[in-house]
C-alpha cells in the first residue's frame, strides 16, 4: 500500500473506538475504554504493531471482548478477535479474516494491500468521516483503496437520502459522544503538523500531547490525614504545650512538630508549618539520622507534647515519672506525662517539662 | 550564610516528537529549578520561563536562608500571579487559553544550627538524592497516578502504563491555587541531588538514573548522559535535567536513611 493510502482513513460512527496512528489502525469495544487513552499514546508517538499490541494486551485479555489491529508497513499485519470483520484488497483479490472460535485471536500477515475495511460484527454502514490520526467512536474503519466489496467512499451511487455530513472536515476535529469526560485525557489532531498553537480546542489537555493538568479524578478516595474520627492534629499551635530540654543543653518549645536525629530531615510540609530540626551528636552512630517525631497532640492527647519513634535502627526508651521504662514501638504516638525522659542513645536524652 | 562549595551541570533537549522545549531550568547556585510547562507554544514554554525568571530574582538579589520555606513560597506566589495574568492577557484573543507549569526548586536555606537542602514541589517534575550508591526519589509528585497509588488502588508498576499517568493534580497556573510541598534535607543527606522533567523519568527507569549518577562523577556529563538516555529511550517528551553536587563535605558514611526505612519496614511491616 503507498504512503498516502495508508494515511487515508475513514470511519463510519459507531459505539466503538477507532484509534488511528501512523503505523496502526485499530477498533476497540466500547467497554475497553481505559485503555483506549493508552493505546493513542503509542499509536500517536509513531509505536510499532508490536508496541501497540503490547499495550492493548497489557490490561489482560480475558476483558477484551473484540478487537482489530491492523499494523501498516511493507506487509500488513492484522489480528481480529471476537466479533469483528477485517477485509483486503490484494493482488489476488479479496481476504476476510474473521475470529475463528477456539483460537485467543486470528492473525494474518498480507503482502501487496492495496486498501481495506475493520468493522464491528458486519455492519455495512458507510465509512464516509475522513480520519487522519485520532480516536473517534465507530462501528467500521475504511483505509487505502475502497474495494468492489465495500462500501465506496465517494457515493457513485445515487442515494435517496443524503448522508447527514456532506461535507467531511478533512482534518479530524472529532467532537466525542457527548458522554465522553470532557478531562478524558486525549489529545486529538494530527501532532506532525505545525507548531501546536494555544486555540484552547481541550482545555486542560497539553498540546504537546504528554503532561496535562487535571482536575483532580472523583472517583477514588483520597487517602485522610490521621485517624479517622479524630481530630487532625495541629502542625503548629499557638502556645507551646511542652518545652524539651536535651543534654546537649538545647531548649526547645513543642510548638510545631519537632524532629530529633543524627542528621534529620523533613518530608512533605507545607509553608506555613515547617517543622523545627533538631542535631544531636552521636559519635557512635547509635542514633539515627531521623530519630524521633515530638508534636503537640491533638484529641484526646490536646494540649500535650506527643512523641513517635520514627523507625530508629536502635529505638528509644522513655522512662515517664513513676513508671517503669518503656521501649518505643515504631511509629506508635505516645503522649509525653511533664518530667518524661527519653533515652535515645549515644548519651542523648530529653526531658519534658512544663512549657 | 556558610559558603558551600556546589558543582552543577544541566542538560534540556526538545526530544524526537515535540516541536518546541516548553521545559525551562535555572542554575544559579545556590538556586536551582526546573520547570515543565504546558499549553502549547507561547503557553507552556511562556508559564515555565515566569517561574525560572522568579527564582533567579531570588538568586541575584539575595534572600533570607532563615525564612526559606516563605521565601520560596512567595516566589511561587509572584510567579503564580504573572502567569494567570498572562493567561488573562491571552484569553482575550482566545477564550479557552490555558497553560501551567510544573515546578522543582532547591534552595540552600539555614535553620538555628545547619545549612540544608529546601526543596520544594509542584506537580510530576522530580528531585531525586543520589547518596552513597542510591537513589531516592525525594518529591511526591501530584498526579492522578500518585494519588491512585496512595489509595493501594494501583502498583507503581501499573502506574507507568496508566493512560492518566501525565495528568498532574498541582501546577502553577492551576486556577484553584498552589499548595506547593516542602522538604528539608540536611546536605549530608543529598550529597548529589536531580532535578528533571517528566521527559527524564518517564522516559527511563529509576535504575538507569541511578547507574549514570553512580557512573558518571562530573555533574555535567551526568546531565547531558540522563538527557540522552531519555532520547535514547523514545524522546517522547521535552527532557530536562540539573544535577547539583555538594563538595568538600566530611563524607559521613554511615548516613542510615535506608537501613531506618527497612528497619521501620520489619517493625511495622510497610514502608511510612
Amino acid at each position: 500500500m503507498t504512503e498516502d493510502a495508508a494515511r487515508t482513513r475513514t470511519f463510519a460512527a459507531g459505539d466503538w473506538y477507532a484509534v488511528v496512528g501512523e503505523q496502526v489502525t485499530a477498533l476497540i469495544p466500547a467497554d475497553a475504554r481505559a485503555r483506549v487513552a493508552g493505546l493513542w499514546d503509542l499509536a500517536d508517538s509513531g509505536a510499532t504493531f508490536e508496541a501497540v499490541l503490547d499495550g492493548l494486551v497489557a490490561g489482560g485479555l480475558s476483558g477484551l471482548s473484540g478487537f482489530a489491529l491492523v499494523g501498516h508497513g511493507d506487509r500488513t499485519r492484522v489480528l481480529v478477535r471476537g466479533d469483528v470483520t477485517a477485509t483486503f484488497h490484494t493482488p489476488s483479490g479479496e481476504v476476510a479474516v474473521a475470529h475463528e472460535t477456539d483460537l485467543l485471536w486470528t492473525e494474518r500477515t498480507l503482502d501487496g494491500v492495496t486498501g481495506g475495511r475493520i468493522s464491528v460484527g458486519a455492519t455495512s454502514e458507510q465509512s464516509d468521516l475522513a480520519l487522519v490520526a485520532g480516536v473517534a467512536r465507530a462501528s467500521a474503519v475504511q483505509f487505502g483503496e475502497a474495494g468492489a466489496a465495500s462500501a465506496p467512499v465517494e457515493p457513485t451511487q445515487p442515494e435517496p437520502e443524503p448522508t447527514p455530513e456532506p461535507e467531511p472536515e478533512p482534518t479530524p476535529e472529532l467532537t466525542p459522544e457527548p458522554e465522553e469526560p470532557a478531562q478524558a485525557p486525549l489529545t486529538f489532531g494530527a501532532p506532525s503538523g505545525d507548531d501546536p498553537t494555544p486555540t484552547g480546542e481541550q482545555p486542560a489537555v497539553d498540546h504537546d500531547g504528554q503532561t496535562t493538568i487535571g482536575t483532580p479524578v472523583q472517583e477514588f478516595e483520597r487517602p485522610q490525614i490521621g485517624i479517622p474520627g479524630q481530630e487532625v492534629a495541629p502542625a503548629v499551635v499557638a502556645r507551646p504545650v511542652a518545652k524539651l530540654v536535651f543534654s546537649t543543653g538545647d531548649v526547645v518549645d513543642v510548638d510545631r512538630v519537632i524532629l530529633v536525629g543524627r542528621a534529620p530531615e523533613a518530608r512533605r510540609f507545607a509553608s506555613s508549618d515547617q517543622p523545627h530540626l533538631v542535631t544531636v551528636p552521636s559519635p557512635h552512630h547509635e542514633i539515627s539520622s531521623t530519630h524521633l517525631e515530638i508534636r503537640p497532640g491533638a484529641g484526646a492527647d490536646h494540649g500535650m507534647a506527643v512523641v513517635t519513634d520514627m523507625g530508629s535502627t536502635n529505638g528509644t526508651v522513655l522512662v515517664q515519672p513513676g513508671l517503669p521504662p518503656e521501649d518505643l514501638q515504631a511509629g506508635i504516638a505516645v503522649s509525653l506525662i511533664p518530667g518524661a525522659i527519653l533515652d535515645l542513645g549515644d548519651g542523648v536524652t530529653i526531658q519534658t517539662t512544663n512549657a | 550564610m556558610k559558603p558551600v562549595d556546589l558543582h552543577h551541570g544541566s542538560a534540556s533537549e526538545v526530544g524526537h516528537v515535540r516541536k518546541i522545549n516548553e521545559d525551562s531550568f535555572l542554575v544559579a547556585p545556590p538556586v536551582f529549578v526546573v520547570a515543565d510547562g504546558m499549553g502549547g507554544h507561547s503557553g507552556g514554554d511562556v508559564a515555565s520561563r515566569i517561574v525560572v525568571e522568579e527564582f533567579a530574582r531570588l538568586a541575584e538579589e539575595g534572600y533570607d536562608p532563615q525564612r526559606g520555606a516563605e521565601v520560596v513560597a512567595e516566589t511561587l506566589s509572584r510567579a503564580q500571579v504573572r502567569i494567570l495574568q498572562y493567561a488573562e492577557a491571552q484569553r482575550g484573543t482566545h477564550p479557552r487559553w490555558h497553560a501551567g507549569t510544573t515546578c522543582v526548586a532547591a534552595v540552600l536555606v539555614e535553620d538555628q544550627q545547619h545549612t540544608l537542602w529546601m526543596l520544594v514541589n509542584l506537580g510530576d517534575s522530580r528531585i531525586y538524592r543520589f547518596n552513597d550508591g542510591t537513589l531516592d526519589q525525594v518529591s511526591v509528585d501530584h498526579s492522578v497516578v500518585q494519588e491512585l497509588i496512595e489509595a493501594g488502588e494501583i502498583t507503581p508498576e501499573e502506574a507507568a502504563v496508566h493512560p492518566e499517568r501525565h495528568v498532574i493534580t498541582r501546577a502553577l497556573g492551576s486556577p484553584e491555587g498552589v499548595a506547593p510541598d516542602f522538604f528539608l534535607l540536611p546536605l549530608a543527606a543529598a550529597e548529589r541531588l536531580l532535578l528533571c522533567s517528566d521527559g527524564i523519568s518517564g522516559m527511563i527507569e529509576d535504575a538507569v538514573i541511578e547507574d549514570i549518577l553512580e557512573r558518571i562523577h562530573d555533574p555535567r556529563d551526568a546531565a547531558d548522559a540522563l538527557v540522552q538516555a531519555a532520547l535514547d529511550a523514545g524522546g517522547r517528551d521535552n527532557a530536562t535535567a540539573v544535577v547539583v553536587d555538594v563538595v568538600g563535605l566530611v563524607h559521613d558514611d554511615s548516613y542510615d536513611s535506608e537501613r531506618q526505612l527497612a528497619s521501620l519496614e520489619d517493625k511495622l511491616g510497610a514502608r511510612p
